[in-house]
């Protein structure tokens, strides 16, 4: 249970209160295997940045008296979002756009000498800087774990498939 | 091959496939996210990790495809509306032409 509530802090607040019991109830009724978790770490990263899924948590599903869910288990990992600022946002921008120069570079410079790394510094020119601009807007005032496993783990898978 | 503009279960990406499972998994009543996977499991021999499901789920709920239903004991079980019907219908007809044409093909080499 510990280990499974851990999983769903790294889920937007929103997504926890629409889908969290439910989801917590399904994980519990099945074993949870590597492949489950790696399953539930993508799913937290697309939570975070889906048009879709955040359509679908501001449905009156969540809120209406009939179907009101009970999120007294989920109160150890609920945070309330923080606003993001201007300020927040720019610095965002700045760190995408800087990392994007940066990979870029830096794929440019290992192009003769290391052509395998120059292959995944090109593919993580956009994904990457985003990813690590993330904790500065998208997850702002979210758990620090949370944020160090969703960009740690994004990054590792990224590099891994890249 | 193009991708036919008409396939609008196509719209939802990698998602595309897990939904189509849901769909054809609700096609014949209301079923929480447990009992969708062991279905899923059951009828096309794939099993979706409880991310993915929840990821399709979401997208499908968005469209209005399927909808929730009320809770109960800490499982919320979704059915189809009739949107998701319509979609569901259409989206098994091509892929049952599909099947068709691959059919005579295979017959014909």
């Amino acid at each position: 249970m510990r280990c499974d509530a851990n999983l769903l802090a790294l889920f937007p607040p929103r997504w926890r209160e629409r889908y969290g019991e439910e989801f917590l109830a399904t994980v519990e009724d099945g074993r949870l295997g590597v492949r489950d978790t790696i399953d539930i770490m993508f799913a937290a990263s697309d939570a975070w940045i889906s048009a879709d899924v955040r359509r679908a948590t501001i449905s009156p599903a969540g809120t209406d008296a009939g179907g009101r869910m009970s999120i007294n288990s989920l109160l150890a990992c609920r945070r309330e979002a923080a606003a993001v600022t201007p300020r927040d946002a720019l610095i965002g921008a700045g760190v995408m756009l800087a990392g994007s120069l940066l990979f870029k570079t830096l794929a440019y410079a290992s192009r003769d000498t290391l052509p395998a790394a120059t292959h995944v510094l090109t593919d993580l020119a956009f994904l990457g800087p985003f990813t690590l601009s993330m904790p500065f807007w998208l997850m702002k005032g979210q758990p620090w774990k949370a944020q160090a496993a969703i960009v740690g783990g994004t990054l590792a898978i990224l590099t891994l498939i890249g | 091959m193009a991708r036919r503009t008409d396939d609008v279960l196509a719209t939802l990406g990698r998602f595309s496939e897990p939904a189509l499972y849901i769909l054809i998994s609700l096609a014949d009543g209301p079923k929480h996210g447990y009992a969708i996977t062991q279905d899923i499991e059951a009828v096309a021999g794939q099993k979706l990790g409880p991310g993915t499901l929840y990821g399709a789920i979401a997208r499908l709920e968005a469209r209005k495809w399927i909808e929730p239903l009320p809770v109960e004991e800490r499982r919320r079980p979704y059915r189809l509306t009739t949107a998701g019907h319509r979609v569901l219908r259409h989206r098994l007809q091509s892929l049952q032409a599909l099947a068709r044409v691959g059919r005579a093909r295979l017959a014909e080499g």
